[in-house]
Parts: structure tokens; sequence; C-alpha cells
């Protein structure tokens, strides 16, 4: 089926604009558990909640431009609860001295059939992994140690196998865009878990 | 001091100072050490020459010790510069010096022992061996003893320093180790945390779900004010806190129901009197203080929250807001005030104010439950965030995000957003407060105003906040177990009060106190004539019309008047009870015809058959019967009607 032609058009997040502020960074397996006790110590103060997660990465591949991305996210934990729709925009080229990768970001929460209805919309999935760890909460700041796995046969999440010796740590916030005070707060709380793990702005341009 | 020739110009400079003794191998110059004060004497007198002349020598042997440096400084360089020169000019020379030295000493000797010999210018002493300590002057031994001396003065009071600095150091070393444990109490208990070089602390709510914005930060200080000498106080802490000034002193929520509005000139001036915080024994002064600051805190969240919901909160009749009070009007005629009250300095002590607030002015019930309420929220609020699922997902509620999904309508989404707020619950308990009271108050006013028949309540224990129920029986002092007919169930809710009869029937009463007398008198005047029917059945009377609820006679204000009429076991006599909650109670008795003696005799009634006819009625005089109650009365009557077997 031929891919009908796209216009990729500015997503715009209902009447807020809302922007993702992230911070990323990773940790070795065995700091892991020194790590995940710093953050219960300075997070709020529940407990931890573990997670598991199966992303698949969709795209949108126009005539011309870049493919217009997708990330959808499901719970294996909680099988019931909807699914995850996301879209990330660029990375904000601005303030050089803002401490925080600033990008667009638009939430859905969406029911089970979402991969169809992107299949039927003419998305092809690019990629898919499963992530599993913990979540923290501080405030506004969400803090996700996650460990990132490969599926091995596509579409069964039992099968997987580790992509690294080392855990994703991502310190995220989602507020209005020019709330420049965010970064300044993510920053101080990032320099608190010096020198278990660095959390610094990466552009995930630069890496592709 | 020019050479001898004219071609050669020799220039002339002294020798190092010291005099080098050998040259090591490796080139080590040692030199000779240079003399002593008295070796240099000795060296000195050596040179002098005696044989001038004895004037000048005698000046010369006294001026010696006066300037024996310059002397000899200009003695030695001519003795030098012949030394140095002679031996060019004259080969005998050695031979010459030595003769002259020898001369020269032998003129010393003879100079020597002539002076000593003539005793007027000097006395021989025997010398004694240590030539140091024989030479040194008494002045120098005094000066060397009083140095060595302020030395070890020096040592000892430098070891007594140092002896002090420990056992101060010491000093500190324990105090600062109290400070750490009690520092560590404190972390045990409280949330601290280190900005800079302070430490500060949260006494705020925030960790447990509380939205107020007061940071509610405490700073942690070492308490170093104390003297070091001095005995240490009881009370003393090394650690000390500093609380904002804003949540220093007391604080209470204070909630009263009153009846009449008071002036507005007294809006905003509730009475404060200060509750003395009692501290537990052996709890430390920081936490009875970080305690209190918290409870204040708590007192004003509560307060901010209960005036913005006031504020936002659209009611029949508005809430009022001013300084430290909101007033509402949850019946009309009644207000219920809800005051902040809080006090900061010592000069509020004076607890003998003439208008101290009486005891029971005070709703301690729902100033617990609004302490208790506000915890609840912030456990809402905590517990309503829920981590999401995928973990990408936005922090927010779990059904706000399945609404997309599962396609919620409005209703469903209207459902979601909001519960109600602290003051309508407040109210709301304080109008069932309110309710409860007022239909308790009413019942012990009709029970002990009306002592027949009895009414007795049976309050359950345990209560919803909104609602809870009485018992109402209504009972004759000594019939109690043949006349149950009136049991009342009260449900007293926030608004009206239900009351649920024994046979199944509800009836809804408003809030007003009269409904609820009103109905009660009526069932006082049913139970009654119930009784005399329940009476009738052990008496072995028959009920030959019984009704509740009368339509003959005089109109009743309050209910209506009901009515029973019961036979004698052998139909002679019949008793007719009207009894209404406003008239009372009217008996009547039916004499058999035969002996109506008043009864004209009818011609057309002859026969005896006849004689079985109901005769006329007769009014009883309630009043004027023995008995005690309505029932004992009743039962007289009956007795005395029945006929002896």
């Amino acid at each position: 089926m031929e891919a009908p032609p796209v216009s990729v058009m500015p997503v715009t997040g209902g009447t807020i604009n809302m922007m993702e502020y992230l911070l990323q960074g990773s940790v070795l397996d065995q700091a892991l558990e020194s790590l995940l006790h710093r953050l219960r110590g300075l997070c709020d103060n529940m407990e931890p909640e573990l997670f598991a997660d199966h992303e698949l990465v969709y795209l949108l591949k126009g005539q011309q431009g870049n493919p217009f991305l997708l990330r959808a996210r499901r719970s294996l934990s909680h099988p019931t609860a909807p699914w995850h729709l996301r879209y990330l925009g660029q990375p904000e080229v601005g303030d050089k001295s803002r401490h925080a990768l600033v990008r667009n970001c638009v939430d859905v929460a969406a029911s089970h059939s979402l991969p169809d209805f992107l299949n039927e919309m003419g998305f092809r999935m690019d990629h898919e992994f499963v992530a599993k760890g913990h979540i923290f909460r501080r405030g506004a700041l969400k803090v996700v140690v996650s460990k990132l796995s490969r599926v091995l046969v596509p579409g069964n999440t039992d099968n997987t196998e580790p992509l690294s010796l080392s855990s994703l740590v991502e310190l995220s916030v989602l507020a209005p865009a020019g709330q420049d005070t965010m970064s300044e707060e993510m920053r101080s709380f990032a320099e608190q878990l010096k020198p278990l793990v660095h959390l610094e702005k990466i552009d995930p341009k630069r890496h592709m | 001091m020019s050479g001898v020739g004219p071609a050669v110009r020799v220039s002339i400079e002294s020798t190092c100072e010291k005099q080098v003794q050998e040259v090591s191998l490796d080139g080590m110059e040692t030199y000779v050490p240079p003399l002593s004060m008295s070796q240099n004497l000795a060296k000195l007198a050596q040179r002098i020459d005696f044989g001038q002349g004895s004037d000048s020598d005698e000046e010369g042997v006294e001026a010696e010790p006066r300037d024996p440096q310059e002397w000899g400084k200009t003695e030695a360089e001519e003795d030098e510069a012949t030394v140095k020169f002679q031996p060019s000019l004259w080969p005998w020379d050695s031979v010459r010096n030595n003769l002259r030295s020898s001369l020269t000493e032998m003129c010393v000797l003879y100079d020597v022992l002539s002076v000593v010999k003539e005793k007027k210018y000097m006395a021989l002493d025997p010398v004694s061996q240590d030539p140091s300590a024989g030479k040194t002057p008494q002045v120098f031994q005094l000066i060397s003893k009083k140095k060595s001396l302020a030395t070890a003065a020096q040592l000892l009071l430098k070891g007594a320093e140092k002896l002090s600095k420990s056992v101060a150091e010491n000093q500190e070393n324990r105090r600062q180790r109290d400070f750490n444990s009690e520092l560590l109490r404190l972390r045990s208990q409280w949330k601290l945390r280190k900005v800079g070089d302070k430490i500060l602390g949260d006494l705020s709510y925030r960790s447990a779900g509380s939205l107020f914005p007061h940071p509610g930060t405490f700073e942690v200080i070492k308490n170093t004010d104390i003297n070091l000498d001095k005995k240490l106080p009881e009370d003393y802490c090394p650690l000390n806190v500093q609380i904002p000034s804003d949540l220093e002193g007391s604080a209470y929520i204070k909630v009263s129901i009153q009846k009449q509005a008071p002036d507005i000139g007294d809006l905003g001036t509730v009475n404060l009197f200060r509750r003395q915080p009692k501290a537990k024994a052996g709890t430390q002064p920081w936490h009875v203080k970080l305690e209190a600051a918290q409870n204040v805190l708590l007192c004003k969240e509560i307060f901010a929250q209960l005036s913005r919901e006031a504020v936002q909160i659209k009611s029949q009749i508005p809430h009022i807001v001013v300084k430290n009070q909101i007033i509402s009007q949850p019946f009309p005629g009644l207000q219920l005030s809800i005051s902040l009250c809080h006090s900061t300095g010592e000069k509020k002590n004076q607890r003998a104010s003439p208008e101290k607030p009486k005891p029971d002015d005070h709703l301690y019930v729902l100033e617990h439950n609004l302490h208790q309420l506000m915890r609840e929220f912030h456990k809402q609020t905590l517990s309503s965030i829920v981590m999401p699922h995928p973990a990408s997902a936005p922090f927010g509620h779990k059904r706000q995000r399945m609404a997309g999904p599962m396609a919620y309508d409005k209703a469903e989404i209207s459902s979601l957003q909001q519960n109600e707020g602290l003051l309508e619950k407040i109210i709301k308990q304080a109008k069932h407060i309110f309710l409860r009271s007022r239909t308790a108050r009413t019942i012990d006013s009709l029970a002990s105003r009306i002592e027949d028949p009895q009414i007795q309540a049976h309050w359950s224990n345990i209560n919803d906040v909104y609602e809870s129920s009485v018992k109402v029986l209504i009972t004759s002092q000594g019939y109690e177990q043949i006349c149950k007919s009136i049991q009342l169930q009260l449900n007293i809710g926030v608004e009206q009060i239900r009351v649920v009869h024994r046979d199944g029937r509800v009836i809804s009463l408003s809030h007003q106190e009269q409904e609820l007398q009103d109905f009660l008198l009526s069932q006082m005047s049913q139970h009654q004539v119930h009784a005399v029917q329940q009476l009738a059945k052990v008496m072995g009377w028959h009920v030959l019309s019984f009704s509740n609820h009368v339509g003959l006679g005089s109109v009743e204000s309050i209910g209506n008047a009901s009515a029973i009429t019961v036979a004698s076991s052998n139909g002679e006599y019949a008793i007719s009870v009207r009894n209404g909650p406003e008239s009372g109670c009217k008996v009547l008795v039916q004499f058999p015809r035969s002996q109506s003696k008043e009864l004209p005799k009818s011609d057309v009634i002859q026969d005896g058959k006849w004689n079985h006819l109901r005769g006329p009625y007769k009014e009883v005089h309630w009043s004027k019967m023995e008995g005690r109650n309505f029932v004992y009365k009743m039962e007289l009557l009956m007795a005395a009607l029945t006929p002896c077997l």
C-alpha cells in the first residue's frame, strides 16, 4: 500500500502548549542500588513504583521532509491502563545557558486499539523496546530509572535481551513554555545526584 | 701603609674576622672559635708594652676593660702590619722578634711582679679551676638564672595553657557531641536539609499532601551563647530551633454556634485565651516548639482553606469572612462562627479575662473534625497522585486519563471534578450537631413537662458525622409491659428528621423544633388510647370501636384526637375515651339501661328484653379519679365496672 502524502503540521497540545524539560544520564548496574537509595531519600515519601512498559515507535514517512515520529507505550504491569501516545518535538535551540533540554510534547491517553489505528493511518512501526525500572516523583519532577531491553521476536515482550549493562536515568518535568525556573530546579536536583549519575542535556540528533 | 718601593703598590685589607684553623680535605674550613671576653682580655693584656712607661701602663690597664674592642682592633692591625711586612725587610727578623717578645714578656713579668708586690694596684687571688664560672660576673649569673627561670616558667605556662585548652576542647567536643546527638534525634523526627552552612528543617505538611504555600521552614541553631565556666542550667539544650515569626505562639480553631447575631462591632475580635502547651516530661524543648509551630501552621492552613471556600461558595446567605472569623448561617436565626485564634506574645497570658468564653461555647467535636477533615484532604491529595502507567504518561488522576479512551460523557467527567469542600462539610456537620442537640432538648423538655405518659429516649452511642438516631418510647408508668404501642425511631440527619414508626410508616420532619414537638404530643395522646386498648385486652373487655383520627368533635390544633370504646365482658358497661393532644382526655361510661334512674320509664319498652339496650353516657370526672396515671385510673374504672362473679 502506498503511503498517502503527508503534510507535517505543527502540533499544538490543547490550549496550553506543554513543553518537556529533560535531563538524561545513565548509571551502571552496579551503582543502581545506591542511586535508587539516594532517590528514595530525595523524592517525595512514597514508595517508588516499579513499572514495566512496552514502547513502540511509529514512523510516518512523507514524500519530503523528516518522517513523523510517534511513540506508543503501554504498561505491561497494568494491562488495563490506557495506552499512551506521545509526540515529541525537536529540541528547542535557543538559550545555551538553559540547563535542560526543552522540547514540545503532546501526551494523549489512548485506547487499546492504538496500534491498529496507527497502522491504518499509514504509520509503520520502526522499532520497539521494553523498559523496566522504577519511577519516582518529587513535586512536579519525574525521575524514571529504567533498564532498556531489546525485543528479540517482534511483538513478544517476554523474550527480551538487555540492551546494555547500564540503566537510563531520566529527569523530566512537563511545564508550559518559558518556565526557566523549572530548569533551574532540575539542575539543583541533578546536582544532588552527583556523582552517582551525571544528568546532562543530551541532544538526540547528535547521536543519530 | 703603602709599600716601600715606589713601583709596587700593595693595598692591604684585613683577613676575615675569624681565623682559619684548618682546611680539611673536602675544602671545609674550620675556624678558630671567637675569643670569649676573658680570653680577649688576656690576649690584649699580652700585647701591652709595659716597658713604655708606668704612667701610660696604668692608664692602659685601667682603660682596657672599658673599650677593649676598639682598642684591640687598631692594635691588631698594627701588629699584623709589622708581622706581615718585616720579614721582607730583615732576615733576622724572627730572631729579633723572639728576642723582643721574650723581652716583652720579661718586662711584663717584672711589671706584674712589681705591681703585685706593691699591692697598691692589684692583689692576686687564687684562680678557680672553672674558667667560665669563675670569670662570669654575678650580674651575668643573675641574668642567666633569671633567663632560665623565665624559660622554665614559660614552659610551665605553655603546658597549663595547653591543658586548659584541651579541657575546653573536651567540653566543646562534648557539646558538639551533644549537639550531634540532638541533631540526630531531631533528624529522626523532622525533615532536615543542609543549605550552605545552615541546617534547615521543614515543618510543613507538604510531604503529607498539603498544598498550603507557606514554606514552613525552621532553622537549626547550635546553642552557644552559654558560658562554659558556669554550670549548665537544667533545661539547657545544645540545639535550638528558629521558627518563622508568624508561626510562633499557639493557635487553635474555635467553632461555635450562637443563637443571636452579635453586634457587627464584635466581628473579628474573638477573645483569645492562651492554652499553655503542656510539655510532657522527657521531650526536648525544640520538639515542643516545633510541634506548636506545626499546629499553628495547620490551623492557618485550615482557616485559609475555609476562607477561600467561604468566598467561593455561593450560598443563599453568603458567608462572611471578617479578619480571623468566618460566619455562616446554617439555619435561620443561627450562626456558626469559625475563628482562628492565634496568640503570639506572652502578654496574652491574662487568662482571667472577664469575658472568658464559656466552656460550652466551643464545639470541640467540630474543631476536632476540622483537623480530621484537613488531614483527610491531605491524604486525598497524596493518594490521588498515583504513579502513571506507562511511565511516560504525565502525572495526574488515573480516572482523568481514562476519560478519553473510555469516552466518558459530561456527567461522568463532572463527577470526577469536585467533591465537597471543607466548609460545606463542616457546615453540614454543624447543622447535624445542632439538630441533634435540639432534638434532644425537645424530647427532654417534653419528658420533664409531661409526666403521663412517660417518654424515654435511647440515644445510640455510635453516630455518623451526618446522622444519628434515637429511639423514643412512650410508656405509662407501671404498665411498660403491656403498653408498647408507640416506639419511634428518629433518624436525625443534616436538614431533617426522619421518623420511622414501629409499623413501618415514615414521616419526615423539618429542622423546625415545633414540628417535632407537635408530632410527639400527638403520639403521646394516641398512646393513651392505645394503652386503653391494650388494657382492655388484659382486663377481658371488648373493643367496640377504635380510631386514631376521630373526625368528630372539636378540631385539634395539633394532629387529631383519637378515640376508643370498650365494653365490659358481660356487655353491661361501656367506656368511651376520646383523647386529643390539645383538648385532653374525656372519658364517658355508659350504664346499662336498667341502672339508670334518671331515665324516664318509657311506655314503649316495657319488656324485660329491652333492659339490655344501652343506656345513657355519663362523663367521668377524670381529674377526680384516684390513681397516679391515666392507665391506672382506667384500670380502676374498669375494675369497678366489672361485675363480681
